[in-house]
């Protein structure tokens, strides 16, 4: 079948959308989804337009042994675990991404700071938001000072900007301000906490945000790098 | 129970995108929330297409697993929350019938004694609402109901029943009694003459807010 035709792909997106397109071509649409922004797009559009019809089913409420079900599901043994532990995002140092630590040391290094600098490492959290990227945070051995690099350029939509996230170990993380999803970014002084090597950062995270960043101070795009804090 | 009222979708909508954000991160209380606010919205969705009650409950829980695993990538700036969940929850139901395509479709009757679920067999002689009662209150929404007017009925019919209780072209060929491919050019001509109305609904909208 050709996705390549953009009124093909309308069509299919609609029948996808509506339900109707079924069987093999359905597993075929949504196997081809993921690398297709134009179908990604006409999907959109598509939900946009038929989805708010259902509002018009009256609710049903489920049994409440469902919601437990789905806790059982996510939370077997009832263990705190935020997503900065589930996601599997800490494999050890590729060589790029070692290559970028070195060259952030010698940037923060000369002269040699008192303390050593804390090097975070946010690698894709798996989204389509963006690339595969790496981007690398530094931060002055007395949290004063923070840098962060990307290794090779992250790719998004121009209306759309990168927003770096101080991620504590409970409660909302806090912005530490947008960043460049090109090369290097010093981020503002006054956005960095004296608490922040000190325990109140479990994790740095990095969302897909308006212009401006995020309007509502947590948040609101897809979170697209993660990387844990290891002291 | 009542449906959600479109009117207050904006605004429901901001406050879903934040649990929804929160669940991203981690936060189980608010998507304990976001389940509160959702489950029965989706749970009747996912009902309409797949009717037996015990595959609905465990297809509702893997759509809720996958909500909490997905809850990261949603961009509040591309997608509804509501359009986006409802979105997974029919993707799921619609896979529910793809699967169980070799065997008829059955409801199970056998119920566990402390079963909090209702008796399925009341369930099935419900007066729940037709699939074209539904697309009649759907047009509640004005250019909504001016785009559905522009609709054949039987376009209407079949849009409706493939969409809301999720028959096949075949499966609404066999219930209209028409053939299959006089029912699929109803329903592509049906969705064609909806985006055509309801895309310039939306840049007139447009040009009256600018």
């Amino acid at each position: 079948m050709d996705y390549g035709k953009p009124e093909r792909a309308d069509a299919l997106a609609a029948e996808y959308v509506a339900g109707t397109l079924r069987g093999r071509a359905r597993s075929r649409f949504e196997a081809l989804l993921p690398s297709h922004p134009a179908l990604q797009r006409a999907v959109r559009e598509w939900q946009g337009r038929l989805i708010p019809l259902t509002t018009a089913v009256p609710e049903v409420a489920p049994p409440a042994h469902v919601w437990r079900g789905i806790e059982a599901k996510l939370w077997p043994a009832a263990a705190v675990q935020p997503w900065w532990q589930r996601l599997g995002l800490w494999r050890a140092l590729s060589g790029t991404a070692l290559a970028g630590v070195v060259g952030l040391g010698v940037m923060l290094g000369n002269p040699p700071p008192a303390q050593a600098p804390v090097v975070v490492v946010l690698e894709s959290t798996g989204t389509t938001a963006v690339n595969p990227a790496t981007i690398v945070a530094s931060f002055s051995g007395d949290g004063r000072a923070l840098v962060t690099r990307t290794l090779t350029p992250v790719s998004m939509t121009t209306d759309r900007v990168l927003e770096l996230w101080a991620v504590p170990p409970q409660g909302n993380p806090r912005s530490l301000g947008l960043i460049s999803a090109n090369g290097a970014t010093v981020l503002k002084r006054e956005h960095l906490a004296v608490t922040l090597l000190k325990g109140s950062t479990a994790a740095l995270a990095v969302s897909v945000e308006p212009p401006g960043g995020s309007p509502t101070g947590v948040p609101t795009g897809p979170v697209v790098f993660a990387g844990k804090l290891v002291l | 129970m009542k449906s959600v009222d479109e009117k207050d979708w904006p605004e429901k909508s901001r406050e879903l995108s934040l649990w929804l954000a929160r669940a991203g991160l981690g936060d189980r209380v608010a998507f304990g929330k976001l389940y509160e606010r959702t489950s029965g919205h989706l749970f009747a969705v996912v009902l309409r297409i797949q009717r037996d009650r015990g595959q609905a409950e465990d297809l509702l829980q893997e759509v809720y697993v996958s909500v909490w695993k997905a809850a990261a990538s949603f961009d509040a700036a591309r997608s509804q929350p509501l359009t986006w969940l409802t979105h997974i929850a029919r993707n799921r139901a619609i896979d529910s019938l793809r699967r169980a395509q070799a065997q008829p479709r059955t409801v199970s009757l056998s119920r566990d004694e402390d079963d909090d679920s209702p008796d399925p067999a009341e369930a099935l002689a419900s007066d729940a609402p037709g699939p074209l009662d539904l697309l009649g209150q759907a047009g509640d929404r004005r250019e909504l109901n001016q785009c559905l007017e522009r609709l054949t009925p039987p376009q209407r019919q079949s849009v409706a029943l493939a969409f809301f209780d999720g028959l096949s072209h075949a499966e609404v060929a066999a219930h209209l009694c028409e053939p299959l491919g006089t029912v699929k050019s109803w329903v592509r001509r049906a969705l064609n003459t909806l985006k055509g109305c309801l895309d310039r609904a939306a840049a007139n909208d447009a040009k009256l807010v600018n």
